[in-house]
């Protein structure tokens, strides 16, 4: 990476609104408390002492190599009360770092999601066999640095675009306008239902639902340190999504990479292009808008029972939006669904982090308390927002794991999920 | 559908009075930028600690405060119901004790502090003249610092009158290896594993020598509670936990115990977005304008109850002329200019810390004519007339607030 992008990134670091809200802090150790990485492990000092702490000493020295091993999770900035972006300030130190000493080329790899998806989806049974043989992963781990147990998405044969090409015209009319639908690159590829099941209660809703063609967020470029990389895939995102019309709303199905639209490409990438900020306040996570429909008397309820009790998990970054816990309340409008919340910061997963040899184990272990409470309440589903956690947890506990708006699909009437 | 209270803050008053209002049934929306202040408090509950003279009974001492504080208005009874409701609700696993009398319990420097609700695992060390003191300290634990604690409570004397005999003593026990400066946290999670527990017990037990208890680092588990009875058992004599400073394991244990029960009660949690705003509708407040990821969200309301804490958490500022304001409703206060409120001696009264909201006995916030709005209820470090720091009255005024406010809004009062 050029020095001039080190030398661009650090004058953000030093000068930017972020930067200075770290004299806010006031050493309470409220973010050392929640935050769950250095709750396990003593390779992460913390998001204090990474943070505010040592960014004050640091005056043009490299930023410490431990604040590689934040997950960049949010929980610090969402629970400091005095407003202080630590998340923000740490991401930005992080990425100054890599663009001074470089960047690994399996954290390149591993935030091509898009490329991913495109390479994998004409060979999904190929492709599916070789991520699922042991020997081939323990080669991967050896020669890219991606650990051998992590848990990597099942490709699919067709793809979003594929269905929606092929389903058959709706047959009731749209009568609440119309929607921009944003499902991520894993909704396109790897999880197609999720997005499938998001459309259909959408439309079952009177919603005329807009796909429109879409690339990545750059969330995961993002949270290796690749900004420049990360500003060109969600400016190209940002273009698709306001294409179909300046007012609508967007609808997000995938949970995290709702939250890089509506404040991460702003606050740590530090764009401040208006279309993003547009796009941002415009969109809304599925339960968030279904919850808001809920509040303002406009969603029908007349869900069918579902008598299951199911563990959900609110991920690090959709609980970092600031909207509360929209997927709980919307399931638990659903007659005999007992929701139960995992109350833990994070899966581990964190994107990639948990993918990287280094930190599978740290990842792992983040993720035990919530893997405990799966294994003990679920009765063959859990539920969780976004893609990657729901790998991370279908992978370590062997439970089925689906968005909760796929049980809401079931409760309209529309599918079933669950046996 | 608005909701029939929004609670603005997740400290002690929030937490009381979205507890009281969800377990009446009411629809409740906890609104928090962070997780309050319990995880940073002492994990006990104060009702008064200082007159300035030590206090051995709060709830008879209530009747000293002058007219303008915030108990005056409350009464001793509303007080001893509410800390004591709020006790019942934790459990005895959690909180004991009784609001009408003090313990004395040492702090992390050695001092005695009176406190009326502790934890349990704290009771035995409500420091006791003719008792034998055993202060075990961790090598790899800054912040619990025994000789300076054992030297401090030998040289004072105990609040019955008698002498207190303390000694240190030090264990070597690292939680994480290789790790340079951990926190009692990292303790308390290593000790939610019965093993290390046992280790732990161990070790002090070996050093503990001739005493009639030992006063630990209050590390003695976060997430499991009663560690601090194995210990006991383990080391064959009564142990009790010295609050640190925070991180507060104490502190963490309410937190976490309060917020599960809200929950719990089914009140919904929004935590991370900051109010910013509001709208009236007639001398309604509608709704509360949060600045959620993205954009606002107003979140529309029968009532309010607004516990954001005092200067503080920010809710209360003081700009660089002076002058004094509240940083939501703009709501009056006592005073508005704060350059003769503060004194030069640090260590006396400040009455900057006594400016506040003024509250009709309902707990809505007063205006110049009557409230400020009919469903603004304010609750805890809001409300003025005190100088918590000095008088260890904020934790009891916390609870009564929020007590009150949720039961004028359970009684309908206002909405």
């Amino acid at each position: 990476m050029s020095q001039s992008e080190a030398k661009r990134l650090r004058e953000r670091l030093n000068n930017e609104l972020k930067r200075a809200s770290l004299d806010h802090c006031v050493k309470c150790t409220i973010c050392e408390q929640n935050c769950p990485v250095a709750g396990v492990t003593i390779l992460f000092s913390g998001p204090k002492f990474v943070g505010p702490q040592a960014e004050r000493f640091r005056d043009g020295a490299s930023v410490d190599h431990s604040v590689d091993y934040c997950s960049s999770c949010g929980t610090c900035t969402v629970v400091c009360p005095q407003g202080v972006k630590v998340a923000e300030i740490n991401s930005l130190a992080r990425a100054v770092m890599k663009a001074e000493h470089g960047v690994p080329v399996r954290d390149r790899l591993i935030t091509q999601t898009t490329l991913m998806g495109k390479a994998m989806t004409p060979v999904a049974p190929i492709a599916n066999a070789v991520l699922g043989n042991g020997l081939a992963r323990k080669a991967m781990q050896a020669v890219v640095g991606v650990h051998a147990d992590a848990p990597m998405p099942t490709a699919h044969t067709q793809t979003l675009r594929g269905w929606l090409k092929k389903r058959p015209a709706r047959s009731t009319p749209a009568t609440r306008g119309s929607v921009v639908f944003f499902h991520g690159c894993a909704g396109g590829y790897f999880e197609v239902e999720a997005a499938k099941c998001a459309i259909e209660v959408l439309e079952h809703l009177g919603y005329d639902v807009i796909v429109p063609e879409q690339g990545c967020c750059g969330l995961a470029e993002q949270s290796n340190g690749l900004f420049e990389q990360a500003s060109a895939s969600v400016r190209s995102l940002v273009a698709q999504l306001r294409k179909p019309g300046a007012e609508l709303p967007i609808v997000s199905v995938a949970g995290s990479c709702g939250g890089m639209l509506k404040h991460e490409a702003h606050e740590i990438l530090g764009l401040d292009d208006p279309d993003l900020l547009d796009v941002g306040a415009r969109t809304r996570d599925i339960s968030e808008f279904l919850m808001e429909l809920h509040d303002a008397g406009d969603l029908p309820t007349d869900f069918a029972p579902i008598p299951l009790r199911v563990p959900y998990h609110q991920p690090c970054q959709v609980r970092s939006q600031g909207i509360g816990m929209p997927a709980a309340d919307l399931l638990r409008l659903i007659p005999e669904l007992e929701v139960v919340e995992s109350e833990a910061k994070c899966c581990g997963i964190a994107g990639t982090y948990g993918l990287k040899k280094e930190k599978y184990e740290i990842a792992q272990a983040v993720g035990k308390p919530l893997f405990d409470m799966v294994l003990e309440f679920n009765q063959g589903v859990a539920a969780c927002d976004t893609e990657t956690c729901r790998w991370q947890i279908a992978k370590s506990t062997g439970v089925q794991t689906i968005h909760p708006i796929q049980l809401v699909h079931q409760a309209y009437g529309l599918g079933r999920v669950t046996v | 559908m608005s909701r029939d209270a929004i609670v603005v803050g997740a400290g002690l008053a929030g937490l009381s009075a979205a507890l009281r209002l969800a377990k009446a049934g009411k629809s409740v929306t906890l609104v928090a930028k962070g997780p309050g202040g319990l995880g940073l408090s002492q994990g006990t509950v104060d009702i008064l600690g200082y007159t300035p003279e030590r206090v051995t009974a709060p709830l008879d001492a209530l009747g000293k405060l002058s007219a303008d504080h915030p108990y005056a208005q409350l009464g001793a009874d509303a007080v001893a119901a509410s800390v004591a409701w709020l006790r019942d609700e934790l459990g005895p696993e959690l909180l004991a004790g009784d609001p009408a009398s003090n313990v004395h319990l040492p702090t992390a420097i050695g001092a005695i502090r009176p406190t009326a609700l502790a934890q349990p695992s704290m009771l035995a060390g409500n420091i006791t003249g003719g008792r034998r003191y055993a202060v075990v300290g961790v090598r790899q634990l800054k912040d619990f610092q025994a000789d300076l604690i054992a030297g401090n409570l030998a040289r004072s004397s105990a609040p019955d009158g008698g002498t207190v005999s303390a000694r240190a003593a030090w264990i070597d026990l690292p939680a994480r290896a290789g790790e340079a400066d951990p926190s009692g946290l990292t303790y308390a999670r290593a000790m939610d594993d019965p093993a290390f527990a046992e280790r732990f017990a161990d070790a002090v037990a070996a050093v503990a020598g001739d005493c009639d208890v030992v006063l630990l680092p209050a590390v003695l588990g976060v997430k499991r509670l009663g560690v601090w009875r194995e210990v006991a058992q383990r080391v064959g004599r009564d142990v009790a936990e010295v609050s640190l400073q925070p991180p507060s394991v104490p502190g963490i244990r309410l937190f976490d115990a309060l917020l599960a029960k809200v929950k719990a009660a089914g009140a919904r949690h929004i935590q991370g977005s900051l109010v910013t705003g509001f709208a009236s509708e007639g001398d309604r407040v509608a709704s509360l304008r949060l600045a959620a990821a993205g954009g606002p969200r107003d979140l529309a309301c029968s009532n309010v109850v607004y516990a954001p804490g005092g200067f503080e958490s920010g809710s209360l500022g003081v700009d660089s002329y002076g002058v004094i304001s509240e940083r939501v409703f703009g709501l009056p206060l006592t005073a508005t200019d704060a350059r003769d409120l503060i004194g030069p001696d640090y260590w006396a009264s400040q009455k900057l810390f006594a400016v506040g909201v003024t509250t009709d006995d309902k707990g809505r916030a007063l205006g110049p004519d009557g409230p400020f709005r009919s469903n603004l209820y304010v609750a805890g470090g809001l409300v003025a007339g005190a100088e918590r720091w000095t008088e260890k009255s904020g934790d009891g005024i916390a609870v009564a607030t929020g007590v009150r406010a949720a039961d004028a809004i359970i009684a309908g009062g206002a909405a």
